[in-house]
């Protein structure tokens, strides 16, 4: 079993490294996501979490790391439908038109708390994760937007 | 809706009755925060009721741009009737930043109003349109951060409190609605109102978010805004050092709001404690005036010298005592934690010398010491526990406690002349920290006499440009003069004149018009919500000291509101909006204290006295003569009336405020 995951091999990916010590917890990148991705300025439904820690001054943040062996892919029940790979950033990414919210992703992640996010309005689930900005011309739009440069976007092959 | 969330939560902590009602009813007309704070205050503050009364609200308030992309629009407001205003406590506002405004339009709401007094100490949790009281006995007591810190582990570690410490449990005049490390309503005095509700904390948690009509166009205008400020509006030259006056942002520095890029704060970390906790570290952020205990203030009024030339002796003030980082964190926090107005040494340590140079060396029975850390920590706890009589003194604040203090005459004018007008702190009123030659201390003056505070806490546009701008690159490859030049064909850009600007008496006219001007953009910041120290944006800022110096001038965008605010709400929102909706904020503000409190061109002339003494830069001053000049431009330019200082008919009707006038004119003040 654990072989037969490992020999499905996936294109590596691009990802957004998050620096909590340049970091300040402005949420500048949460709500550029949600706007960009939702037309929303919302804290929640960016696929960036800033969770600070005020009065510690500690300033850390969840985000998807694109992992090089995703469990959230190899989880999907319509993988390459529903959790997708981009061809050109490597994203992995939801099609949340295909998406069964069966939630198989979200448990997968190997992090936790989980770094696919889950929202739920009028009893209708919604999972959503870091796309990488895919096909947004200038990248990622929380790196772009980051006063600190806290956040910065790795491009596939120079990721580690 | 797009831009507001579109409900205003009201709670009766008295009766516990919860109910809500459509923002729709107040904007776009009111904008937002201050403005529809406002508009209720006008429906439903009846005169006589004061700070304590069950029927005050406290009025947390959010704009249409809080918690969205728009730079530095994290802020959120407070409205209510301040105890703290001197003589008279009545309605005024404070605004603060950090995330809790954000949260609360995450939340769904735009607004919670509070009445009633609550039977025991309580704390409101607002929790995605959900709303309970909860009895707030375990954090009963308890300082500002370990409120906070105890609700966040109950509630979670993404919510946003806002809680009053002991002083605002004491009702101290002075106390503040804190929030995270260091932002707060402080001048404002609500902390008391707070306080007086039994209202230890609201927590708020909302996983909702604020919908934009035109994202694509809103995103691009936000990132061209962002570029325009950045760097900071504090980032111009210092007189005196080689760094800018809040160095560019770093990791040492941190914005104060969500949603800023900027870096205005001075991130204390670990800061090792001593004399009062004795171990332990102590986290603060430091952001202009909380930073006088780590900074004294040596530009605070008139040096000793100077002033004794000036006034022979009669009045006279000195900066304060700088105590360095590590006993002055430790006082910051201190403060904030009791919840007190962390600026208060500006103005009380120079008043403690004056006691003790005319011989008065103890006030029922403490020890004046203002140059003993010690002496602070006595005085800061005294007063938020109201311990002994001196507590209870001066907890009413600096005005209260001469009044019933024993004092020689020129001890109690010096508390005056630290708090010339309202009751409120000297802050750039011109007469106090730099220079401000003429026109700009008449420019500022105006704002004070008008406002219900200290004003420049949301005019600091016309502060900043007056006092500090352009006087303090000399030596430094620009003169005053020349900076004063870029200067005025900024407003040349903006205005088509410069006679604003102009020094002297002359061109009163242009002088009350742009005072007019930005004391409008004043409530539209309060409204909006965005950062006073950026908006509205005559000038730019500047990445780096050679921009600055080799700059033609420095214009910015005065068109920047209304450019953020159609795209967001989709709605038809021109300049010409921006400054009406401004005017019309000012103009209701004005009638809610005409009718309330009966505000008038008296009352208005009460701070006259201050600018009798000269301004130190040219040795301008005022007389009556002069004085009654400009308020009479003044108040022909906003369309009010010479001789009383109340708006027109004419001018509230052209506002959209026909009921305003109608019932004004129903309780016989005159409006023609």
């Amino acid at each position: 079993m654990a072989s037969e995951v490992i020999s499905a091999v996936v294109p590596k990916s691009g990802r957004i490294e998050h620096n909590p010590d340049l970091c300040r917890g402005c949420r500048i990148c949460e709500v550029a996501c949600s706007a960009y991705h939702d037309g929303i300025c919302s804290s929640q439904l960016s696929r960036i979490h800033v969770v600070p820690n005020d009065l510690a001054l500690e300033f850390p943040a969840q985000i998807c790391r694109q992992c090089e062996y995703p469990g959230c892919y190899y989880a999907c029940p319509k993988k390459d439908k529903s959790l997708c790979i981009d061809g050109e950033t490597g994203a992995r990414y939801i099609n949340e038109e295909e998406c069964i919210k069966c939630g198989s992703c979200y448990r997968a992640c190997p992090f936790t708390p989980s770094l696919i996010f889950v929202s739920e309005e009028d009893g209708k689930k919604r999972y959503y994760k870091c796309d990488l900005c895919r096909g947004r011309a200038d990248g990622p739009i929380c790196a772009e937007v980051c006063p600190r440069d806290a956040l910065t976007y790795k491009p596939k092959g120079k990721s580690k | 809706m797009y831009g507001w969330i579109g409900k205003i939560l009201r709670v009766d902590i008295g009766s516990g009755e919860v109910t809500t009602e459509d923002t729709s009813k107040y904007v776009p007309q009111y904008i937002g925060g201050k403005g529809i704070a406002t508009r209720i205050a006008w429906n439903e503050l009846n005169p006589g009721v004061g700070p304590y009364d069950p029927e005050n609200m406290l009025m947390f308030m959010t704009g249409p741009f809080t918690g969205t992309l728009v730079p530095t629009s994290g802020r959120g407001s407070v409205c209510g009737v301040s105890p703290r205003i001197y003589p008279t406590p009545w309605f005024t506002y404070g605004t603060m930043g950090g995330d809790w405004a954000a949260e609360l339009k995450y939340a769904g709401f735009d607004a919670v109003i509070i009445k009633g007094i609550s039977p025991k100490l309580s704390y409101l949790w607002i929790n995605d349109g959900k709303v309970e009281l909860l009895d707030a006995k375990q954090v009963a007591g308890l300082d500002t951060f370990v409120t906070q810190y105890r609700l966040k582990q109950k509630h979670g570690d993404r919510t946003q409190v806002v809680c009053i410490g002991p002083a605002g449990e004491n009702r101290v005049l002075w106390s503040t609605i804190q929030h995270k490390l260091s932002n707060s309503i402080g001048d404002a005095g609500l902390g008391a109102v707070m306080g007086a509700k039994n209202l230890k904390a609201i927590a708020i948690r909302g996983t909702g978010g604020v919908k934009i009509a035109k994202t694509e166009e809103f995103i691009k205008i936000c990132r061209q805004m962002a570029e325009m400020i950045k760097g900071g509006p504090t980032n111009f030259p210092h007189p005196d050092k080689d760094h800018f006056y809040h160095a560019p942002i770093g990791p040492g520095n941190q914005q104060c709001s969500h949603g800023c890029p900027l870096g205005c704060g001075e991130l204390n970390k670990n800061v090792p404690a001593g004399i009062a906790a004795g171990s332990g570290t102590r986290n603060m952020m430091t952001h202009c005036e909380d930073g006088v205990f780590i900074y004294g203030e040596s530009a605070t009024h008139y040096p000793t010298e100077d002033i004794k030339d000036i006034y022979d002796g009669d009045m006279y003030t000195r900066g304060t005592k700088a105590f360095g980082k590590r006993l002055g964190t430790e006082l910051q926090s201190l403060c904030e934690g009791l919840g007190l107005t962390s600026a208060f040494p500006i103005n009380y340590y120079p008043w403690f010398w004056v006691c003790i140079e005319n011989g008065i060396t103890e006030i029922k029975g403490v020890r004046l010491k203002p140059d003993e850390p010690t002496f602070w920590f006595e005085f800061m706890k005294k007063v938020a526990y109201r311990e002994g009589e001196f507590g209870e003194i001066f907890a009413e604040d600096l005005m209260r406690a001469a009044d019933r203090l024993d004092l020689p005459p020129l001890v109690k004018k010096a508390a005056k002349f630290q708090f010339p007008m309202w009751g409120q702190p000297s802050h750039r009123q011109g007469r106090s920290y730099e220079a401000q030659p003429s026109p700009l201390w008449i420019n500022t003056m105006l704002h004070w006499i008008i406002d219900s505070r200290d004003a420049m806490a949301s005019h600091h546009q016309s502060s900043f440009m007056a006092g500090w701008m352009p006087l303090h690159n000399e030596g430094k490859g620009g003169t005053p003069d020349s900076n004063m030049e870029r200067l005025k064909a900024a407003y040349k850009k903006a205005f088509g004149t410069t006679g604003g600007m102009e020094p002297g008496f002359e061109n009163i006219d242009d002088k009350t018009r742009l005072a007019i001007w930005q004391d409008n953009r004043a409530q539209i910041k309060d409204s909006l919500l965005i950062c006073d120290w950026v908006f509205p944006a005559i000038i730019h800022a500047f990445p780096s000291r050679e921009e600055y110096l080799e700059a033609e001038d420095y214009y910015g965008d005065i068109d920047a509101e209304a450019k953020l605010l159609a795209p967001l709400t989709g709605l038809d929102i021109d300049t010409a909006f921006i400054d009406r909706a401004g005017e019309r904020i000012r103009n209701l503000d004005r009638a809610v204290h005409i009718r309330n409190y009966g505000r008038s061109r008296e009352v208005d002339s009460t701070g006259e006295w201050y600018y009798e003494y000269p301004e130190k830069a040219d040795g301008t001053r005022l007389d009556i003569k002069i004085f009654n000049d400009i308020l009479d431009s003044y108040y022909r330019h906003r369309g009010w009336d010479k001789a009383t200082g109340h708006p027109t008919r004419a001018k509230l009707e052209e506002l959209g405020l026909k009921d305003v006038v109608d019932e004004l004119e129903n309780k016989g003040k005159r409006t023609s």
